[in-house]
C-alpha cells in the first residue's frame, strides 16, 4: 500500500541485487578462464573467455554509476550513501584484479610449470570461495539478516590460508631451475591472485563496521 | 493596517529564523528538498497557529493592560532587539523578546500579572531542561525499537527519512501555535484583533518568513544538527516539537532554539560526547539572560522617546 514511499530504495536493492549478479558471472567467466589457461594453455577459449570477463566487468561499472546516481537523488540518508559507495568501490576491485590475472597470462604468455599447478588451483578455488561469501555476507547486510560475523571470520580464516598457499607458491617458484624471467613473471601472478581473498577479506571487515554502525 | 507591520515583521524573522530548527537537518542533509520542507513547514506553521495558537496569545495579553500605540512598541522593541542579538551573533529568542518589551510597557502602565509572569519565566527555564529530559528518554524508547527492526537496511532509511519529515511536521506545527503569540498577541490586548484574526495574521506571517529567507538560515544552522546521526537527529527535532507542544498546552511561548539546544545536550550526555561547544554554550546563556531586560529597555526608551514633548522657552 505504501510501497510508492519506497520506490528509490526498491530500485537501489534492486540495482545492487544486479551488480551483485553481475560479479558472480564475472567471476565464473575468470574461473573457466583459469581453468582453461590451466589445462590447455593459452588458446582461442581464453582469449573468448577475457573478452567474456571484461564485458561483466565493464557492465559493473554501468550499475555502478547507475547505483551512485540513485543514491544521490535524495535515496538513503547520507551516511548510507557514502558507505555503500564506499562498499561499491571496494567491491569494484575484486573483478579488476581477475581482469588484470588474465592479461597477465595473455600479456606476458605466462606457462603455469606442473610443479606449481595444484596449488594455483586451491588458490584460486580459495579465492573464489571467499568472494562468494563476500557476496552471501553484502546480501545479509542489505536484508538486515544475522550471521555477519561468521561469515567474516570465515573470510578471515579463508584470507590466512591463501597467504599461506601464496608464501608456499613463492618458495617453490624461486626454488626451481626456471628462467628468471619467468620467476618474476609468476611471482607477478601469484600476488595478484593472492591480493582476491585480501580484498574480499577487506570488504567484509568493511561490511561487519557497516552494520555496527547502524546501531544506535 | 500599518500598525500590524511589527508583528508582521518579528513573525516574518521568527519564520525565516526558527524553521532551521524543524527542518535544518534534514534540508541540510539534502534529505528533503528545500521547497517541499518549506511548504510542509508553512503549512503546518499556519495550521498549529490556528488550531493551537489561541492558549498563547491569551497568556501574553494578559501580561499588563495596553493600547494600540504601546502595542505598536512593544512589536518594534521585540524587533530591534532580535536584530541587534543576531548583530551581535547571540542566539535569541523571539519569546523572550516580546515579553521582555511587554514588561517595558508594563513598567510604565504600573501594571504587570506577576503570576503571569511568573509562570512564563518558569518555562523558560523547564524549556531546555524539558527538552533534555524528554530527548534522552525518547532516544532510550526510539533506539530499543528500531534496534529490533527486522526490514532491509534501505527500508529502515526510508523510515527514518519518514520519520524525520513527520518529525519536521510537528515541530513546525508546535512552532506555530507557540510562537504565533510572540507576533500577534499584543494587537488583541489592544483590542485591534480577535484571537483567531491574530492567529491567522501571526501564522501567515511565521510561514512568509519560512517561504522567503528560511533557506540559507536551513542549510547553515541545520549542519549544526547535522553533526549528529540521522536518528539522534530525529530523536532531537521529535523532543523539540514534545516540548514546545507541552508549553503551548500550557498557554506559555517559549523558544524552539532552546529546546533544540536542550535536546542536543540531551544526546550528548547519553553518548558521553560534547555535541554542544562551550563557546556556543555561552552564547546561548548569555542570549538567554540578555535578551528579555534588552527588550523591556528598548521598549521604554521608544516609548519614552515618542511621548517627549518640546517646549519652547
Amino acid at each position: 500500500m505504501f510501497s510508492f514511499l519506497f520506490k528509490k530504495e526498491n530500485q537501489l536493492n534492486n540495482l545492487i541485487s544486479n551488480y551483485l549478479e553481475n560479479l558472480v558471472k564475472t567471476q565464473e567467466h575468470f574461473v573457466k578462464a583459469m581453468d582453461t589457461c590451466l589445462d590447455e594453455g593459452i588458446c582461442g577459449e581464453f582469449a573468448f573467455l577475457i573478452e567474456q570477463t571484461h564485458k561483466f566487468e565493464s557492465k559493473a561499472d554501468d550499475i555502478r554509476d547507475e547505483i551512485n546516481y540513485l543514491m544521490y537523488s535524495r535515496a538513503l540518508i547520507p551516511e548510507s550513501r557514502e558507505d555503500v559507495m564506499n562498499l561499491i568501490e571496494q567491491v569494484e576491485i575484486i573483478p579488476r584484479i581477475f581482469e588484470l590475472i588474465l592479461h597477465l597470462i595473455r600479456t606476458q604468455k605466462i606457462k603455469i610449470p606442473d610443479f606449481v599447478m595444484s596449488e594455483m588451483k586451491d588458490l584460486i578455488r580459495m579465492s573464489v570461495e571467499s568472494c562468494d561469501l563476500m557476496i552471501k555476507q553484502i546480501d545479509l547486510m542489505l536484508k538486515n539478516r544475522q550471521g555477519i560475523r561468521a561469515l567474516m571470520t570465515t573470510i578471515d580464516h579463508n584470507e590466512s590460508h591463501c597467504d599461506h598457499i601464496e608464501r608456499s607458491l613463492m618458495t617453490k617458484v624461486f626454488d626451481s631451475s626456471l628462467d628468471p624471467i619467468h620467476k618474476i613473471q609468476l611471482k607477478e601472478l601469484i600476488i595478484a591472485m593472492g591480493e582476491v581473498s585480501d580484498q574480499a577479506d577487506r570488504v567484509s571487515k568493511r561490511v561487519n563496521i557497516m552494520v555496527l554502525k547502524r546501531r544506535v | 493596517m500599518l500598525a500590524l507591520l511589527g508583528g508582521v515583521f518579528l513573525g516574518w524573522s521568527l519564520g525565516a529564523n526558527d524553521a532551521a530548527n524543524c527542518f535544518g537537518s534534514a534540508v541540510a542533509s539534502r534529505m528533503v528538498r528545500f521547497w517541499t520542507a518549506a511548504g510542509l513547514c508553512a503549512a503546518c506553521v499556519v495550521l498549529g497557529a490556528l488550531l493551537e495558537g489561541q492558549a498563547g496569545i491569551e497568556t501574553l495579553k494578559s501580561l499588563t493592560q495596553i493600547d494600540l500605540e504601546q502595542a505598536v512598541v512593544i512589536t518594534v522593541a521585540a524587533a530591534v532587539t532580535v536584530t541587534i542579538m543576531t548583530l551581535f551573533g547571540l542566539p535569541v529568542s523571539t519569546s523572550q523578546a516580546a515579553v521582555g518589551a511587554i514588561l517595558g510597557i508594563g513598567f510604565f502602565n504600573q501594571e504587570i500579572n506577576v503570576a503571569g509572569l511568573g509562570k512564563v519565566v518558569a518555562c523558560w527555564f523547564g524549556t531546555p531542561v524539558g527538552a533534555m529530559l524528554i530527548c534522552m528518554l525518547l532516544y532510550k524508547l526510539l533506539a530499543a525499537g528500531y534496534n529490533r527492526l527486522t526490514v532491509s537496511i534501505f527500508r529502515a532509511d526510508s523510515l527514518l527519512r519518514i520519520g524525520l519529515i513527520a518529525a519536521g511536521c510537528y515541530a513546525s506545527y508546535a512552532l506555530g501555535a507557540n510562537n504565533v503569540a510572540n507576533a500577534t498577541a499584543v494587537f488583541v490586548g489592544a483590542g485591534m484583533l480577535t484571537v483567531f484574526q491574530a492567529a491567522l495574521i501571526g501564522g501567515l506571517s511565521i510561514a512568509f518568513g519560512v517561504l522567503t529567507y528560511s533557506r540559507g538560515v536551513m542549510e547553515t544552522v541545520g549542519t549544526k544538527l547535522v553533526r549528529l546521526d540521522p536518528f539522534s537527529a530525529l530523536v532531537v527535532v521529535l523532543a523539540e516539537g514534545l516540548t514546545v507542544h507541552f508549553y503551548t498546552l500550557l498557554g506559555v511561548p517559549v523558544s524552539t532554539s532552546q529546546a533544540v539546544v536542550g535536546a542536543v545536550l540531551g544526546i550528548g550526555i547519553l553518548k558521553g560526547a560534547a555535541t554542544i561547544k562551550r563557546k556556543t554554550l555561552y552564547g546561548i546563556l548569555v542570549g538567554w539572560f540578555l535578551t528579555p531586560p534588552v527588550a523591556c529597555f528598548i521598549a521604554m526608551c521608544i516609548y519614552f522617546a515618542i511621548h517627549l514633548e518640546y517646549v519652547a522657552r
